[in-house]
């Protein structure tokens, strides 16, 4: 009986431990981040590349869509590599995806098209 | 006394975090009135005499603030623009007006991270890390916490006797230099933002404010054990 009321407390007080769900898919976006952010050569915006196809090709979590800012970054990366009209693509698929984007997304269209 | 029973003493006085008297909604009552849903992760402040302390903190920030169910602004995105304009240093802009930072980046808040410390010693990493988001539209503060955390890098060789205690010296060494920083930042940020109010893509967002905050000053320590 002691046990039982030991195992369900200890159930309580971690209970309200519990982290709230992940409501995104980030794989090794942290280290690949770090990595560009330390390096910024071929090999590590490569890297990070990468991880945002995996990303944005596998969304899951609760809200099951790539993480608020990926889409936009990847764009960004991809005109810098003149694949215009793919980072074009994605940058468009930010703001539908997050409303809110708009007005910093399209100030980096115009300043793309100027 | 039974093992069970030290497992609930050790709950009831370890909690899950050292957390204050107030309530989130009296915490951080201006994360509630405002409920900003843009936050700019502005490049991280380093006083510390880690060089590379900013790059381990900048790049952790946007995932624990996404999950808690904001719209963060592209980081790498914005740090290009930041740097186009001259702007990349935080210090600049940490006590003044952000209403232009807020129009240029479509935010509602700037977050504002200032490393006072990291350093590390046989056994430990030293950090002391201090968060501020402020409002772009009040320039209020809208959220603050400063740590001082220790991360734990020794190791138990389990050995008894002299050649023990030499391995764990040994082995407690070689992690602490093998140690991750990366996975340090990680975990101060997840640490802190576990009290953050949820945002507008959370479950039930800015219902939680009967919940209690985290201390605004706190000391804490973490290893590659810890949850979070």
């Amino acid at each position: 009986m002691n046990r039982f009321i030991c195992i369900l407390f200890a159930t309580l007080v971690l209970g309200g431990c519990v982290a709230t769900p992940n409501l995104y898919n980030w794989n090794k976006y942290n280290d690949r981040s770090y990595s560009y952010l330390k390096n910024a050569d071929e090999v590590s915006i490569e890297g990070l590349l990468e991880v945002y196809e995996i990303i944005i090709n596998n969304p899951s979590g609760t809200r099951n869509v790539p993480p608020p800012g990926v889409m936009a970054d990847y764009g960004f990366f991809l005109i810098q590599k003149n694949q215009v009209e793919k980072g074009r693509v994605l940058l468009e698929k930010e703001m539908a995806t997050y409303p809110e984007s708009r007005p910093f997304v399209e100030r980096i269209l115009k300043m793309l098209e100027s | 006394m039974k093992p069970c029973h030290l497992i609930v003493f050790a709950l009831l006085f370890v909690g899950c975090e050292a957390t204050s008297t107030l309530t989130k909604s009296v915490a951080y009552s201006g994360v509630y009135e405002e409920q900003p849903n843009v936050i700019l992760i502005m490049p991280p402040i380093n006083r510390s005499t880690e060089v590379e302390a900013k790059e381990f903190f900048h790049s952790t920030l946007t995932v624990p603030l996404a999950n808690r169910g904001y719209y963060v602004v592209p980081p790498f995105l914005s740090m290009e623009i930041l740097k186009r304009e001259s702007a990349y240093d935080s210090e600049l802009f940490i006590n003044q007006n952000l209403s232009l930072v807020g129009g240029v980046f479509g935010a509602d808040a700037a977050l504002f991270t200032i490393i006072h410390r990291w350093d590390k010693s046989l056994s430990t990493v030293n950090i002391d890390v201090e968060y501020v988001l402020k409002s772009t539209k009040t320039n209020n503060v809208l959220y603050t916490r400063r740590g001082e955390i220790t991360y734990n890098t020794s190791v138990n060789s389990n050995m008894s006797g002299l050649a023990g205690l030499v391995a764990d010296i040994a082995l407690t060494a070689a992690n602490t230099a093998l140690t991750p920083y990366i996975e340090v930042a990680r975990k101060c940020n997840a640490y802190t933002f576990q009290d953050f109010p949820i945002g507008k893509y959370g479950p039930a967002p800015f219902q939680d404010g009967a919940e209690l905050a985290g201390k605004p000053v706190f000391k804490v320590v973490l290893s590659s054990q810890s949850a979070y």
